[in-house]
C-alpha cells in the first residue's frame, strides 16, 4: 500500500514543517521529509493538483486554524503553517494555471509614510497567505506614490494601508485621492487598519473595508471577495 | 511626607554573572552585526568617531573599548528640574522616581465606561492634576491631541504641560521645526537660553528602532535635541517574538544594545549631554502578537533594564505601572502594582508610564491617576526598605514596656508612626459599618471625586508676562 502523501502534507502543514530538517511542533520530526519534499513526490507520483491543494495544504490551514481558536497555537505557529503553505504554492504554482485552479488573488499590503509600525501589518500579511492569499509588502514608511505606483503595476484585486500614528492616518486618505486622480481606484479595494483607524475613518477616507485586527483584515478581505460587503 | 528619589536595588533578578553575560553579547552584537544607522547625519558622526561604517548598508560596527570610552563621556547623573525647583529630581544610582507617561489617542471614562478621543484640554487637565499628585514626580506629556494638525501638535504640548504644572515636562517629538519651537519656548519660561540649559525644564525622546536600527527621523532629531545641550531619552522598545528573541535574555540583549546606540551617537554629537539610556522593552500576547503593557515579563526585563544602567552608570528610564486592563478593576490594579513595584525595587531611576494608562498604552484615564498616586506611594514605601538601627529595633523601650505591655502611648511611638508607615490617601481601610455608612464606594468612585476635587481647584498658570511672550514669539498656539 503507497503511503499517504496528502495525509502527510497536510500533517505536516499543521507542524509547519518546510524541509526535511524543520523540527515542527511534535518530537523526533527532524529528517522525515517536510512539505518541500511530499510535494515533490506527490508530483512525481501524478497525484491530482487539486487533492494537494484542498486535502493537503487547505486541510491542514483548517487544522491550524482550529488549533489557533482553540488557543493551542500562537502566532509563530501559525506562521510555520503559512509559510509552508507559500513554499508549496511556489512549487505547484507553473501547474496550477494549467489546471485551471484558480487563486484566491493578490493584496498589496504597506504601512505609509513616516509610519515605522510594521508589527500589525506583518500579521495582517501573515493572516492573510495562511488564507491562501499571494501578499505583496511593500514595507513601512512607503511614499504614496510607491503604493499607487506598485497598484498600477502589479494590479492586485485588494491594497492593505496600516498606520499606527495620529499624525500619519492622513496618509491612508493621500493614496485613495492619488489612486483616484490617476483613474486606479475602481481596480482596486482598499481596506485600512492600525491602532488609531477606525471604521468611521475608513468611511470617511472612502477606504472599502476595516479590520480591528488580522483576523477581522481576513473576515474582510473574504467579504470584499465575494462580495458580500456593502 | 512624600518619598522621592529613595535608593532601590534591594531586588536583583540579575547575577553579577548574568549581568555580565549579557554585557558580553551585547557587545558582540555591536561589532560582529553591526547596527543600522539611516540618518546620515548620524552615520558621518559614527565615522567621524572611529566606528567602522558601511555606508551603502548604513551599517555601524563599534568595538568594546570604543563603546566603553563613548559611553564613558555621558554624565551618570543628570538634574530635571522642574518650574518649582522643589520638584527636581536627579537620575543616576538607583535613585527612584516615577511619573506618567504617553502618548494615548483615548480617554476612559470609568462612569459611563466609555472611551473617547483625547483633546487639548485633556493635556491641561491631567498637567493641573498631576501637579497637585505628591507621588507622581515627573510630567511626561500622556496625550495626543486629536484636533490639531501635526505640525502644531509640538509646541502646544509642551506648552500645556509647562502652564498647568511646576514639575519637570517630558514628552516625545514629532517634528525638527517642533522640536526647535519647543526648546525655544521653555528658553522663554526658563528666562534665558541659559538659563535653560543651567535648569533643563523640559526634557524629550526620540525612539531607537528595535532591532538594531536608528530610523532617519528619529536619528536626526536625536542629533538634533543634543546640539541643543536639551535632556534627552533614547528608550527602545524591543518586543518579546516580535522585534527582539522571544526569551527574556535576548530581549535585554536588544534592549541594551539599542539604548546604548542612541546614548553613543548624543555624545558623539555633543559629549556630556545629558542623555538618558531606556526601555519600554515588554511581551506580546502570543495569540496576536499584541503589545503588552501589564505582564510580569515587562516587570522582569524594566527591572533587569535598570541593573544593566547601574551597569553603565548611565541615568535610566524605565517603563512600568501600567495595564491592559480596560476598566480600573481588579487587573488593573495587581499589573500596575506589580511592574512598577519590580522596576522601582531594582532601582529604576525613572518609571515612566507609571501612572494613568491602560489599555496597551493607548488610554488614560483621570481616575487611574489618582488610583496610582496611593499605589506609588506604597511602592516608594517598599523601596524605602526598613530602617535597621538602635533606635528603631527599640530594644530598651521594649525592656520598659514588658511582657504584657502595649506601645500605643509611648513617645516613641509618635516619633516614628509617620515615617515608618504609610498613610493612604485612597484606600479604604474603614469598618464595614462605616464603608457601607459612606455609600459602598470602591477604590475608583473614591477616585473619582479626588478628580472632581483636585481639577476644581486647579490650577498653575505661567506668569502672566510669560504667557505674553510666548503667545508673541511662538506662532500656532491655542489657549
Ligand atoms: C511597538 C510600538 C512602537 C515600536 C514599533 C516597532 C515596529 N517594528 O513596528 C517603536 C518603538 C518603533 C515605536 C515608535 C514610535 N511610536 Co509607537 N507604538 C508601539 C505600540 C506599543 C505597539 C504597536 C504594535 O506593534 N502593536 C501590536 C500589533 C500586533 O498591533 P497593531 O499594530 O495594532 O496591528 C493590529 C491591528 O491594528 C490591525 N491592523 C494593523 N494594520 C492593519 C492594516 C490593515 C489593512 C488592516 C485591515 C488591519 C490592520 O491588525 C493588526 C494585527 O492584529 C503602540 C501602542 C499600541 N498598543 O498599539 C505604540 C504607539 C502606536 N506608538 C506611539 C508613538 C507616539 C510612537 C513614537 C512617536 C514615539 C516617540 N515619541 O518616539 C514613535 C514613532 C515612530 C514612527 N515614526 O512611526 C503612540 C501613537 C500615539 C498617536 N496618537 O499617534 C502609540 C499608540 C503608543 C503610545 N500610547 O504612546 N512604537
Amino acid at each position: 500500500m503507497p503511503e499517504d502523501i496528502i495525509g502527510l502534507i497536510r500533517e505536516n502543514v499543521i507542524q509547519g514543517r518546510i524541509t526535511k530538517d524543520d523540527e515542527g511542533m511534535d518530537e523526533g520530526m527532524v529528517g522525515k521529509p517536510g512539505v518541500t519534499e511530499l510535494v515533490e513526490q506527490a508530483l512525481a507520483s501524478d497525484l491530482p493538483i487539486q487533492d494537494i491543494v484542498t486535502k493537503g495544504l487547505s486541510g491542514g490551514m483548517e487544522v491550524v486554524g482550529q488549533k489557533f481558536e482553540a488557543g493551542e497555537y500562537f502566532i509563530p505557529d501559525m506562521l510555520a503553517s503559512a509559510e509552508a503553505v507559500g513554499v508549496a504554492m511556489e512549487i505547484l504554482q507553473p501547474r496550477l494555471a494549467r489546471s485551471g485552479i484558480k487563486t484566491k488573488g493578490t493584496i498589496i499590503v504597506a504601512t505609509v509614510k513616516d509610519d515605522l509600525h510594521d508589527i500589525g501589518k506583518n500579521i495582517v500579511s501573515i493572516l492573510l497567505r495562511g488564507a491562501g492569499y499571494a501578499v505583496k509588502d511593500l514595507g513601512h514608511n512607503i511614499d504614496t506614490q510607491v503604493i499607487v505606483d506598485a497598484v498600477r503595476e502589479e494590479r492586485p484585486q485588494f491594497l492593505g494601508l496600516s498606520a499606527l500614528l495620529t499624525s500619519t492616518m492622513a496618509r491612508m486618505a493621500d493614496v485613495i485621492q492619488i489612486l483616484e486622480e490617476n483613474g486606479l481606484r475602481d481596480q482596486v479595494k482598499i481596506i485600512v487598519g492600525g491602532a488609531p483607524v477606525s471604521e468611521e475613518f475608513a468611511k470617511s477616507i472612502g477606504a472599502d473595508g476595516y479590520g480591528a485586527d488580522g483576523f477581522q483584515a481576513v473576515a474582510v478581505v473574504e467579504a470584499l471577495a465575494s462580495g458580500t460587503e456593502n | 511626607m512624600t518619598r522621592k528619589g529613595l535608593d532601590g536595588g534591594s531586588f536583583k533578578v540579575l547575577t553579577e554573572e548574568s549581568i555580565s553575560k549579557v554585557h558580553r553579547t551585547a557587545m558582540q552584537v555591536i561589532e560582529e552585526v553591526g547596527f543600522e544607522v539611516q540618518s546620515d547625519t548620524a552615520l558621518e558622526l559614527f565615522a567621524g568617531a572611529g566606528a567602522i561604517v558601511d555606508r551603502e548598508k548604513h551599517l555601524v560596527r563599534l568595538n568594546e573599548s570604543k563603546v566603553k570610552e563613548l559611553v564613558d563621556v555621558a554624565p551618570s547623573e543628570i538634574r530635571l528640574c522642574g518650574q518649582d525647583e522643589a520638584h527636581d529630581v536627579i537620575l543616576g544610582g538607583r535613585r527612584v522616581y516615577a511619573g506618567t507617561g504617553g502618548t494615548a489617542l483615548y480617554v476612559y471614562n470609568p462612569t459611563a465606561n466609555q472611551t473617547r478621543l483625547a483633546s487639548m484640554e485633556d493635556l491641561r487637565c491631567i498637567a493641573g492634576l498631576v501637579d497637585k499628585l505628591d507621588n507622581i514626580h515627573l510630567f511626561m506629556l500622556p496625550t495626543y491631541p486629536n484636533e490639531l494638525p501635526v505640525e502644531q501638535v509640538d509646541v502646544n504640548r509642551f506648552f500645556a504641560g509647562l502652564d498647568n504644572t511646576t514639575k519637570h515636562v517630558m514628552g516625545g517629538v514629532y517634528t525638527l521645526e517642533g522640536v526647535k519651537n519647543v526648546i525655544r519656548m521653555a528658553e522663554i519660561v526658563a528666562g534665558s537660553a541659559q538659563a535653560l540649559r543651567q535648569r533643563p525644564l523640559i526634557s524629550m525622546i526620540a525612539c531607537i528602532i528595535s532591532p538594531l536600527r536608528i530610523d532617519k527621523t528619529y536619528g536626526d532629531l536625536l542629533v538634533t535635541i543634543a546640539r541643543n545641550g536639551i535632556p534627552v531619552a533614547c528608550p527602545a522598545e524591543p518586543l518579546c517574538g516580535a522585534t527582539s528573541p522571544v526569551t527574556l535574555a535576548g530581549n535585554l540583549v536588544v534592549q541594551t544594545v539599542d539604548s546604548l546606540m542612541g546614548v553613543m551617537l548624543t555624545q558623539i554629537t555633543n559629549p556630556g549631554t545629558p542623555v538618558i539610556l531606556g526601555s519600554v522593552a515588554t511581551s506580546t500576547d502570543l495569540r496576536n502578537l499584541r503589545y503588552l503593557a501589564g505582564s510580569i515579563e515587562m516587570g522582569l526585563l524594566n527591572a533587569a533594564g535598570a541593573q544593566m544602567a547601574q551597569f553603565y552608570q548611565l541615568p535610566f528610564y524605565a517603563t512600568g505601572g501600567m495595564t491592559d486592563s480596560k476598566t480600573l478593576d481588579a487587573q488593573s490594579g495587581y499589573e500596575s502594582a506589580l511592574t512598577a513595584l519590580l522596576c522601582a525595587l531594582s532601582g529604576a531611576n525613572f518609571i515612566h508610564d507609571a501612572a494613568g494608562l491602560m489599555e496597551f498604552a493607548m488610554t488614560v484615564c483621570y481616575e487611574k491617576y489618582v488610583i496610582d498616586n496611593e499605589m506609588l506611594g506604597m511602592v516608594m514605601r517598599a523601596v524605602d526598605g526598613i530602617k535597621v538601627d538602635d533606635d528603631t529595633l527599640a530594644f530598651d523601650l521594649i525592656k520598659q514596656v514588658g511582657p504584657g505591655g502595649n506601645f500605643v502611648a509611648a513617645r516613641h511611638t509618635r516619633r516614628f508612626m509617620r515615617g515608618e508607615h504609610y498613610q493612604p490617601t485612597l484606600s479604604d481601610r474603614d469598618s464595614r459599618e462605616d464603608w457601607e455608612a459612606g455609600g459602598r464606594k470602591t477604590t475608583w468612585e473614591r477616585a473619582a471625586e479626588k478628580v472632581k476635587e483636585l481639577l476644581a481647584n486647579r490650577r498653575y498658570s505661567l506668569p502672566d508676562a510669560t504667557r505674553q511672550q510666548v503667545f508673541a514669539e511662538i506662532e500656532d498656539i491655542v489657549d
